[in-house]
């Protein structure tokens, strides 16, 4: 009896605590800047195309083959009168966010870096009514960056603290 | 005198009964998933159980045969998703035996504070269902959330995922923790310190809880050895066995602390037991905490396809539910010959048809809570 | 022949369905509220908030379930025996319903006042246990029939200790007619002169009403739902609406028979209103102590929840009537009353305590596991 008394004393002690839940649809949590949801392409803001040349990196070090790449000749060349430096760009580019375990290895691998994980809560709340509609081609992979929605965060394979500036290390400090 | 209330007297020198065949599983609250068993009950009495396995089978193992060391590190996470950082841990510390990676001192202690923080919220995992199972309305399960919600919004500010971290790479981790990680896992130390007690004064002394697993589902030390059980389940029998002490890996030698042995071998001190470990747990971080100096967390030189040499390994570490060890064989290249999980829950699971049957089918549930089975370990 | 009900006189057949028909919706809003209750008070017990979206402050959840289940197809599996399970919710509802008719809310307000109230309580109470077996016959389920069983064992058992205490109670009062003994209680309440008359009713209503640590015939971990696990809409909402209209009943009869009901502190001559909100109060708490008791405690066994009724509530139970007739019949004062009820319930939880904590055998020891080596320092 004392044992079950001390089961309710607590359970009680519990009662007259401030409840925790956080009220999600109304609220989102404040998400840390290296969280991880689907891979998505970052786009070029100087010269406005996508960094991503098509070179198939990401989409040979893919785990689960969810990518599909293809590249064409960058019309916007120097060579053709263009601003871009880039010779070749993407043309088409689907990621099925259904297969997508979303490992960071196309991140590390790219070298352009032009493709990044998405971390923020539109990356989360992608529930859709048919599964097709999570194959992203190229422009919605590239939208949420061109509206600048996405808060980049490319890491570097063994950065530690002490490589990266200081104004780097308060961006990466964890808003809550 | 627990016997005083419990009536077990063979009936069937009185009537005449007929066995009842009771499907139990896949889709049963208590199965942990989608683990099913198939009890032979003679009125509340078990009399045999037969364990079916496989539902949620994909091919984990062989799988990272056709990927490369990299790739076959999300593979691993989601062999034991309760426990990602120690089925990475196993992983990765095979492929840097067969590789000869040195892992740098700062790397080794990240990991271990994460593999620790993780046995940590596994565990506040089992005591959340398993309280339960014990039949509580859903308050050790809250309990239990609150803490583990605390411990994975750490683990989403290090490694970037709340369940599938993929943070740990062959020769370190795969990128600094933050800068304010000490503050943090300190404060979420604390936190978890107050769940636990909370859990040890709503469970560990109510009478009701201790006249429920007292006593039910015992194993002796020999079946526990003989049956391949590992971890909190085989010292709960009494088996001082620790892989952490044993054999220490990362810098599990040194750090102070100790290892928890039960008595009985019974649900309670399968419980209890882990309660307590989890207090170890605690005293280990802190300690690691101390220790974590600045430093690199790669080594100078990775590869960019990291290949290794011929030749094979086993290696095992202490993973919440016991010995997690991965065999691998490696015929030069970049991916594994053969790689293959000696999975803590399925060895577990073999001594459910000793721990069950002669117990009540309400025994049954907290029988197979008690060994705290993944099925995505023990399916892969 | 006529009564009087609201000041105007009516045959006795249309005052009685009038009455019928204020409990039958007092007792649907009621139960709603309960649910909604219960659900914000174990929230708060597991440190959540609870319902919060459907109206202010989640408070039309219960509507919005109610709306739910009403509309949610009634579904029969095929081999279940259409006859048994369609009519099994019935047998448990419409028993406890009759239960409300000897309830006395509040001073004059009640459908009948019957001078064997008390009797005719427990009587009608336990026809549900009908209901219960009829569900989990029909359904054809294995885990239906486990828990129909269960419902009937522990039923039966624990209908005994629940009689022994109201009669205890009534031995005192001098009347099985409940508004009496609340009358009775106008000065001191009789859990003062019955304290373990009042935990062995507690417990055995906890036992009656399948809550927490009682809940083997439902036993959500075990056997997902026992007899309801085939049920769905309208029929499984019955057992819900029986479940928590018993809740209601129990709480009221005891908080009746042994907290005073709406007579103590004030007695019987206090304004109406403070005698709802005295009935409501006593009834409240009750009803809360009953969710304390379900966020707090596990789930007891079947031979543990038998052995508990038989060989320890029982024997205790016999052992109250037998201290009442000794101070009833000798005349001795009532505070000797008072003295060996507080040591016979010291009595109870030792014996309750020794069950769990005495080792028999090594095997069975409180188990506290050792530390048995340290890890060596380098």
């Amino acid at each position: 009896m004392r044992g079950i008394a001390k089961s309710m004393a607590r359970t009680f002690a519990v009662f007259l605590r401030k409840p925790v839940t956080r009220d999600y649809p109304s609220y989102h949590k404040p998400i840390p800047e290296r969280d991880r949801a689907f891979p998505l392409l970052l786009w070029d803001e100087d010269i406005h195309e996508p960094f991503c040349t098509g070179c198939h990196a990401c989409e040979r070090a893919c785990p689960v083959e969810c990518m599909t790449v293809l590249m064409k000749d960058n019309p916007n060349h120097k060579t053709l009168d263009g601003t871009s430096s880039r010779r070749k760009i993407i043309d088409k580019f689907w990621i099925d966010y259904a297969r997508c375990m979303r490992c960071n290895i196309c991140v590390e691998v790219c070298n352009f870096d032009a493709i990044a994980m998405n971390n923020t809560w539109e990356g989360h709340e992608t529930s859709v009514y048919d599964r097709q509609d999570l194959v992203m081609d190229l422009q919605q992979l590239l939208s949420q960056s061109r509206t600048g929605n996405i808060n980049e965060w490319v890491p570097v394979l063994g950065q530690t603290n002490e490589t990266i500036s200081e104004a780097d290390a308060e961006d990466s400090e964890v808003s809550n | 005198m627990v016997e005083v209330l419990s009536q077990t007297s063979d009936r069937s020198a009185e009537f005449e009964t007929q066995d009842l065949l009771l499907n139990v599983g896949p889709q049963h609250p208590s199965t942990h998933g989608v683990f099913r068993m198939v009890m032979t009950v003679d009125g509340e009495v078990v009399r045999d159980v037969i364990p079916y396995i496989g539902y949620l089978h994909r091919g984990a193992e062989k799988l990272c045969e056709t990927m490369d060391f990299r790739q076959g590190i999300g593979f691993m996470d989601r062999t034991e998703y309760l426990a990602a950082f120690n089925a990475e841990l196993s992983y990765v510390m095979a492929v840097e035996a067969l590789a000869d990676l040195e892992v740098p001192e700062r790397a080794q202690w990240i990991r271990m504070i994460l593999s620790e923080l993780n046995r940590l919220s596994s565990h506040f995992m089992f005591l959340g269902a398993f309280g339960v199972d014990t039949g509580v309305f859903g308050t050790p399960f809250i309990y239990a959330w609150r803490e583990r919600e605390a411990l994975i919004d750490l683990f989403e500010e290090v490694s970037g995922d709340r369940m599938m971290y993929a943070y740990f790479r062959p020769g370190g981790v795969a990128w600094d923790v933050p800068v304010n990680f000490v503050d943090r896992v300190k404060e979420v130390l604390i936190s978890s310190a107050q769940g636990i007690d909370d859990f040890d004064s709503l469970l560990s002394e109510n009478e009701i809880f201790l006249a429920r697993t007292q006593g039910v589902g015992s194993i002796s030390a020999e079946r526990a050895i003989a049956l391949g059980m590992s971890g909190p389940s085989l010292r709960a029998s009494g088996v001082d066995m620790d892989i952490r002490r044993d054999e220490p890996y990362l810098k599990y030698d040194q750090v102070e602390w100790d290892v928890i042995t039960g008595e009985h071998g019974d649900v309670f001190d399968r419980y209890y037991c882990r309660v307590l470990e989890m207090r170890e747990s605690i005293k280990i971080i802190s300690q690691c905490l101390d220790r974590l100096a600045p430093g690199p967390i790669l080594p100078e030189k990775m590869p960019r396809m990291l290949r290794t040499p011929p030749g094979e390994v086993y290696l095992r570490t202490e993973a919440p539910r016991g010995e997690y060890g991965v065999y691998m064989v490696s015929k030069g290249g970049n991916r594994p010959y053969r790689c293959k999980v000696r999975s803590s829950c399925l060895s577990n699971l073999q001594a459910l048809h000793e721990l069950t049957v002669g117990e009540y089918v309400a025994d049954a549930i907290i029988i197979l809570g008690s060994i705290d089975i993944v099925l995505s370990e023990v399916d892969r | 022949m006529s009564v009087e009900l609201f000041g105007t006189s009516f045959n006795p057949w249309v005052d009685a369905a009038i009455r019928l028909q204020l409990v039958v919706g007092f007792m649907t809003v009621v139960v709603m509220g309960l649910i909604y209750a219960e659900r914000k008070i174990l929230a708060r017990f597991h440190q959540r908030v609870g319902p919060q979206k459907t109206g202010p402050r989640g408070l039309l959840q219960s509507v919005a379930d109610a709306v739910k289940l009403v509309g949610k197809e009634d579904l029969r599996p095929a081999a279940a025996d259409p006859w048994t399970f369609e009519l099994a919710p019935y047998f448990v509802f419409i028993p406890i319903f009759l239960g409300f008719v000897i309830v006395p809310w509040v001073q004059g307000w009640n459908v009948r006042l019957l001078e064997l109230g008390i009797l005719y309580f427990v009587a009608i109470s336990s026809i549900s246990i009908v209901g219960w077996v009829m569900a989990g016959w029909g359904s054809d389920n294995r885990y239906a029939i486990i828990g129909a069983l269960r419902a009937a064992a522990q039923g039966i058992s624990y209908e005994l200790p629940l009689v022994l205490a109201l009669l205890s109670a009534a031995m005192l009062a001098g009347s099985l007619q409940l508004d009496k003994i609340v009358e009775f209680q106008s000065a001191v309440p009789l859990i003062v002169w019955q304290p373990l008359g009042f935990f062995i009713f507690f417990v055995a209503a906890l036992a009656e009403l399948n809550r927490t640590p009682f809940d083997i015939p439902v036993g959500e971990s075990e056997i997902v739902g026992g007899p309801f696990v085939e049920y769905s809409g309208i029929r499984w909402s019955m057992f819900f609406l029986a479940e928590y209209a018993g809740m209601l009943i129990m709480a009221f009869v005891g908080s009746s028979v042994f907290l005073g009901g709406y007579s103590w502190p004030f007695g019987e001559d206090f304004g109406l209103p403070f005698q709802m909100l005295l009935a409501a109060g006593k009834g409240g708490l009750f009803i809360f102590l009953i969710f304390w008791v379900r966020a707090s405690v596990p789930r007891l066994r079947i031979d543990q929840l038998m052995g508990y009724s038989w060989k320890i509530l029982l024997p205790f139970s016999f052992l109250q009537i037998l201290i009442n007739g000794f101070v009833l019949v000798y005349g001795l004062p009532h505070i000797i009353l008072l003295i060996t009820g507080v040591l016979s319930l010291g009595l109870l939880f030792w014996v309750t305590e020794g069950i769990v904590q005495r080792p028999l055998e090594p095997r069975r020891r409180r188990a506290r596991p050792t530390i048995v080596q340290e890890a060596e320092v380098s």
